[in-house]
């Protein structure tokens, strides 16, 4: 058995299975602030500890593929030649994926799908799309569906509004169907999804107004929707090389350049400080990521993984 | 800028509502009538525009020493799609099952192509009457930019003469689900589904697009006078976006979709480009202390790397059209969220703007 290089916390409030240890982490965030590269950097360090790791990205389109410059992403996984293997998850491929599982009919399932209408159906009927995803990731520990040989499952979700969206999907069905496969399954999912021990919520950050307000809320809501904890990941941390008094210091150097941007240096590190004392305050644990300088994504991925394994 | 439509695409998180709210202000400087509509959960805009999260109504933004005007307001999906039903639907039977109606309940509150469609029916109205000389529409939040511009087929799809038929037979009322259903492939299909989901779950579909066709008609006129707005010579697009490799692929990909759906691109928006504080001079001092060396090569590190972006931004210039003009904004030392901030953001945007020009 692997042992994975996460340190529990000695913040953790909860009881519930270290970060490293769960089966599924949705990795979620507002839109913009490194979701992705944060889920990619769990993915690699999680690799790196041994264990057999699985990169899904859901929805229509790929960041990922840009990202690498891959030649494609499919709902099949493939191998990542970073170690760890990379799936784009549809609502119309999860969906299709199901019913052929479910349906066990081949031709069926190609009426099914060969229909216009029910294409369209698929496309817009609510929450179906949502709840197809999320049973394609629930799938491995509900032990339906194609074989998952993972020990852990990274999903790149959605940003924080859709992310809830696809969360509650389950309550939502159950409530407006209450018998019949749907209903059974969809009760599953919101059972494994509200399970601590096997799945985590990370929420990724900047530590700036806006993002920090809305993860705040994000992190409330998880808790009052499916009374679940996150953990907080800080990414683009600015980290001075030198201390506050040290950089007030500096503010009054004679080289102008160097001056100017120790001011610079030394508001933002203030601003970090205080936004961190706010995420801190709800009790969530928090890792730090520290900005990156570089645009090659190997690098990128590799010092994200880096800076997850420190804490 | 004398046009009456500015819709904002982008994806997540580059900064659309805060530009959108910038141009605003900068039109409302120029003179003219100007409504901003945000659709965000996060209620971005309401920050920086001091506006509740509930003002659904057009709410007056307080500038001084402008001689136009600036209005906000939150395009709430619920609040406009109910509003909608109950101005068209037939009677007020059909209302109460629609609204009673579960899947509506969850379609009209979810983000699967509702928020969009509300969106682009409030944009409508809003252009529609002449209290605005100019509506700018900041897009709902998808991961991606195309999401938006794809959402108004979807969703018209499922209004479809067609498929609103297939569900609920040949008149208004609703039948029984497979008496109302003719052809065999059908019937299969649909027996299938209720396998997959259940009996309820038909039921409740069936209902749902029974209730919907009576006000389907007008729901496909709504759906092309906004596409119509859309391609008209007064709409123009700006795409922000943020710098980033992927969101300016992503950017670039989305600038040939707009061309070929017959809108027009009008600007493209980097946002947090370059840092602002980023001194151009270098001084090295003479007998630096060891705190000096460390904050130097610190700042040397940024310097590199804010040097190889500017080449990918380079890169990406080459590639626009000369038609489109290009802009970009620094990255400022505080968080943009006050009208005085957007006032700045919108003074830069114009002079950037005026530069490539």
């Amino acid at each position: 058995m692997p042992t994975t290089s996460f340190k529990q916390s000695t913040e953790q409030s909860t009881g519930a299975a270290r970060i490293g240890e769960k089966r599924i982490l949705f990795v979620s965030g507002k839109g913009g602030v490194g979701k992705s590269l944060i889920a990619a950097g769990l993915a690699l360090e999680l690799t790196k500890a041994g264990k057999r790791v699985l990169l899904a990205e859901i929805g229509e389109t790929s960041y990922y593929k840009d990202f690498w410059n891959l030649s494609k992403i499919t709902h099949e996984p493939t191998r990542h030649p970073a170690g760890f293997d990379i799936a784009l998850w549809s609502g119309e491929t999860s969906l299709r994926e199901y019913v052929l599982f479910y349906l066990k009919m081949e031709r069926l399932y190609n009426l099914f799908f060969e229909n216009k209408v029910m294409r369209s159906l698929v496309n817009v009927a609510p929450g179906l799309s949502e709840i197809a995803i999320l049973g394609k990731i629930t799938s491995g520990i509900r032990k339906v569906g194609p074989p998952m040989d993972y020990d852990v499952i990274v999903i790149d979700s959605y940003a924080t509004g859709h992310a809830l969206a696809l969360l509650e999907a389950p309550k939502g069905m159950m409530e407006a169907i209450k018998f019949g496969p749907m209903g059974t399954h969809s009760r599953e999912m919101d059972q494994v999804i509200k399970n601590p021990n096997l799945v985590g919520y990370v929420i990724v950050t900047l530590l700036e107004e806006l993002p920090v307000i809305e993860s705040l809320e994000f992190k409330a809501k998880l808790k009052s929707s499916l009374g679940v904890d996150a953990d907080i990941i800080a990414n683009k941390v600015m980290k001075s090389p030198v201390d506050l008094p040290e950089l007030t210091v500096l503010t009054s150097s004679p080289n102008p350049g160097l001056a100017d941007f120790a001011k610079h240096l030394a508001g933002v590190e203030e601003r970090q400080q205080k936004y961190e004392q706010e995420l801190r305050a709800t009790g969530a644990r928090i890792i730090e990521v520290p900005l990156i300088f570089s645009a090659d994504p190997t690098t990128l991925v590799e010092k994200t993984a880096e800076a997850l394994r420190a804490l | 800028m004398d046009h009456k439509v500015i819709v904002c695409a982008g994806s997540g998180g580059v900064g659309k509502t805060t530009m959108s709210a910038a141009i605003g202000v900068r039109a409302a400087e120029l003179g003219r009538r100007v409504l901003v509509l945000t659709v965000d959960p996060a209620k971005r805009l309401a920050t920086a525009l001091g506006l509740e999260l509930n003002d659904v109504a057009d709410k007056k933004v307080p500038l001084v020493g402008v001689t136009g005007s600036l209005h906000a307001a939150v395009v709430d999906s619920k609040y406009v799609f109910d509003g909608f039903i109950r101005a068209h639907a037939k009677d007020s039977d059909i209302v109460e099952r629609i609204m009673k109606n579960r899947l509506y309940q969850q379609m009209s509150t979810t983000l699967s192509g509702s928020q969009e469609f509300t969106a682009l029916e409030r944009l409508l109205q809003a252009s529609e009457s002449d209290q605005y000389d100019l509506v700018i529409l900041d897009t709902p939040p998808t991961k991606h930019a195309m999401d938006f511009l794809t959402a108004p087929q979807r969703l018209s799809s499922l209004f479809s003469e067609g498929i609103t038929r297939w569900f609920s037979g040949s008149d208004d009322k609703p039948k029984g689900l497979i008496a109302a259903i003719v052809g065999k492939g059908t019937r299969t299909v649909l027996k299938s589904l209720e396998v997959l989901t259940g009996g309820q779950f038909i039921e409740e579909l069936v209902d749902f697009f029974a209730a919907v066709r009576s006000i389907q008609k007008v729901l496909r006129e709504r759906s092309l006078a906004a596409e119509s707005l859309l391609t008209n010579e007064s709409t123009q697009f700006f795409v922000v976006t943020s710098f980033d490799a992927a969101k300016l692929t992503e950017a670039k990909f989305l600038q040939g979709q707009l061309k070929r759906m017959g809108y027009r691109l009008r600007a493209v928006i980097i946002n947090r480009a370059f840092p602002l504080w980023l001194p151009e001079s270098e001084h090295a001092s003479q007998n630096p202390s060891a705190s000096e060396v460390k904050v130097q090569t610190f700042f040397d590190q940024f310097r590199t790397y804010y040097k190889a972006r500017y080449k990918l931004y380079e890169e990406f210039a080459s590639e626009l059209d000369k038609s489109v003009v290009l802009a970009r904004i620094p990255e400022y030392r505080q968080d943009v969220y006050g009208v005085e901030d957007l006032k700045t953001l919108a003074h830069t945007l114009s002079e950037s703007t005026h530069e490539r020009r």
